[in-house]
This record gives C-alpha cells, sequence and structure tokens, in this order.
C-alpha cells in the first residue's frame, strides 16, 4: 500500500517537475522570438516630424535606418530643426524614447545666438542640454 | 610713342593692382575686427534651461569691446527680439584680457554688459605700454575707463587709476 503511494507520488513529482521545465523552456524562447521579429526598416530621402521637449522637430537624412521602436539613424547628411535650433550633421543617431540625439561628426548648428561648428554632439533634449565636443568655433551674430 | 603708351598702361594696371588690393586689405580687416565668437579647444554646452554657453579648454572670447582668453567659460544670456544676448561672462583660471593697449591678467573674471565693467580676482596684473601694476582685484569700467587695482587686503587701495578724457 505504502510502496503504491509512493509510486503515485513519485510518477505527479515527475510529471511536475516535466510541467515545470517545459514552462521554463518556454519562457526562455520568448525573448529568442522577440529578437527574431525584429525588422530593421530603410527609407531613402527621409524627413518627418517629432513631438519632443523643444516642441516640434523636423528631422531628415538621406537615408534612415530603423534600429527599434525607440531608436533611428539617420545616415548621411541629415538634420534636425526646431524653433531653437537648427542642427545639420552626419550619421546623427536618435533615441526617441530618451528624447537623445547624437552624432561624433562634424557638426554646424544655427541658433539665435549665432552659427557654431564642432566635431561631435549630444542633445539631451529632455534636459536642455547640447554637449559640443572637438574643437568649437562659435561665430556670434552681430 | 607706342613704349611711353606701354609704360604708362604698365604704370596705371599697377595702382590699380595695388588700390585693390588695399581695398581687399581694409575689408578683410575691418571684418575681422568686427566679429564675435566663443572658440574652445575641448567642449562646448549649451544649456537652454540655465541659458547658459559653458565652454572649456582653451577658451577664446571676443566681443566688440576686448578679447580673452581662459581655460573656462560660463557665459549667461538673455533673449531679446527673438535673438539671444550675453548678460554676463565668467572666465576661469589663466585669465588674459586684451582691451585695446593694455592686458589684465588673473585668475577669475567676471564681464557685466549692463554696466560694461570687467572685474578681475586673484594674482591680477595690469599691463599697459608705460606701466606694469599687479595686486589682488581690478575693476576695469569700460565706459568711464577708469581702472582700480585693489591689494589682496581690500582695505588698501594700491592705486586709481583714472582718465578724464574717457573717450568709450
Amino acid at each position: 500500500m505504502i510502496n503504491q503511494l509512493s509510486k503515485k507520488f513519485t510518477t505527479i513529482l515527475i510529471l511536475l517537475l516535466l510541467g515545470l521545465q517545459a514552462t521554463i523552456y518556454l519562457y526562455n524562447q520568448k525573448p529568442l522570438y522577440v529578437s527574431f521579429s525584429k525588422k530593421n526598416i530603410t527609407v531613402e530621402n527621409f524627413s518627418s516630424i517629432v513631438l519632443s521637449n523643444s516642441g516640434i522637430t523636423k528631422i531628415g537624412s538621406e537615408k534612415l535606418n530603423k534600429i527599434d521602436d525607440k531608436n533611428i539613424d539617420l545616415i548621411g547628411e541629415s538634420y534636425l530643426e526646431n524653433d531653437e535650433y537648427k542642427i545639420y550633421g552626419e550619421n546623427i543617431s536618435i533615441n526617441l524614447a530618451d528624447e537623445i540625439s547624437y552624432s561624433d561628426e562634424a557638426v554646424k548648428v544655427i541658433n539665435k545666438m549665432g552659427t557654431l561648428k564642432a566635431e561631435g554632439f549630444k542633445n539631451l533634449d529632455y534636459e536642455g542640454k547640447i554637449f559640443f565636443s572637438g574643437a568649437i568655433e562659435f561665430i556670434i551674430n552681430e | 610713342m607706342k613704349v611711353r603708351y606701354f609704360f604708362l598702361e604698365q604704370l596705371n594696371l599697377l595702382l590699380m593692382n595695388k588700390f585693390i588690393y588695399l581695398l581687399v586689405l581694409l575689408f578683410l580687416k575691418f571684418n575681422a575686427y568686427s566679429e564675435s565668437y566663443v572658440k574652445a579647444d575641448d567642449s562646448l554646452i549649451w544649456d537652454s534651461n540655465d541659458q547658459s554657453y559653458t565652454a572649456r579648454g582653451d577658451v577664446e572670447f571676443k566681443n566688440d569691446q576686448f578679447i580673452a582668453f581662459s581655460d573656462k567659460m560660463i557665459a549667461k544670456y538673455i533673449e531679446e527680439n527673438n535673438e539671444e544676448v550675453f548678460t554676463i561672462v565668467e572666465l576661469f583660471e589663466n585669465v588674459v584680457i586684451e582691451f585695446k593697449d593694455e592686458v589684465f591678467k588673473g585668475n577669475y573674471a567676471i564681464y557685466t554688459r549692463d554696466n560694461n565693467i570687467i572685474k578681475l580676482i586673484g594674482n591680477v596684473s595690469i599691463k599697459s605700454p608705460t606701466r606694469l601694476l599687479t595686486g589682488y582685484e581690478l575693476i576695469a569700467d569700460i565706459d568711464n575707463n577708469k581702472r582700480i587695482l585693489n591689494s589682496a587686503d581690500n582695505d588698501s587701495l594700491v592705486e586709481v587709476l583714472l582718465d578724464d578724457n574717457a573717450n568709450n
């Protein structure tokens, strides 16, 4: 009698363990599925409008490469324009969720103070700060 | 006769060339002196919330009054008629300011546009073609052409330079 109960208990335990293993397997598979379902989208002569901290920003480039729902790369000659500034550069990456844009390549910015040239930039739009790197030349309007 | 005409023509061309060259030089010189700018070797941060620009690394600042050099600069601005205008410019470390034939040096400087006064603090010197003065604090009033130089002890005035023929 005791032996039969023990066998039943062992069978149930094994079934439970198998079920648990199957669940873990399925959960482990889910991120892989998401990863493979992502597609890079490329658009040529792209221009669009983005609503950010600085208001409505017009963005454009020779080519747009959509990495995912949050990140896009502006390939080739690119720009970001709004009421506060106009940024002209090349290969600008944009994180739409965090409102960050950046580039390690030469950039020209026109704002209400004047015209600025730098070797790269990082625009934290939600903080209202733009960091320019490298040699800077900022010609001030007369 | 032809030879004389030829030489006259050559002379005329030479004079014309010189005249154009002088005109170009004058144009370039005028533009060079009228341009205001900020230059920096390392970085510049534009903070639109704080309404300031912070430049680092061999900073060079020029306006229609003077040219200044330092390691770091923080310039505050306001918006006037849809344009940004510097109101206060602070310079940090190895400050050198060239104003006409004078050179001011110090550890720190602050320029206020409203009253057109430059104040330098720390190891201050003022050099002109005729003299070199040193002290702790220098107040250069550009509009009134006044220079006040104080020693480390603020109560003891080292020298006050006054020019009644202020023409600024």
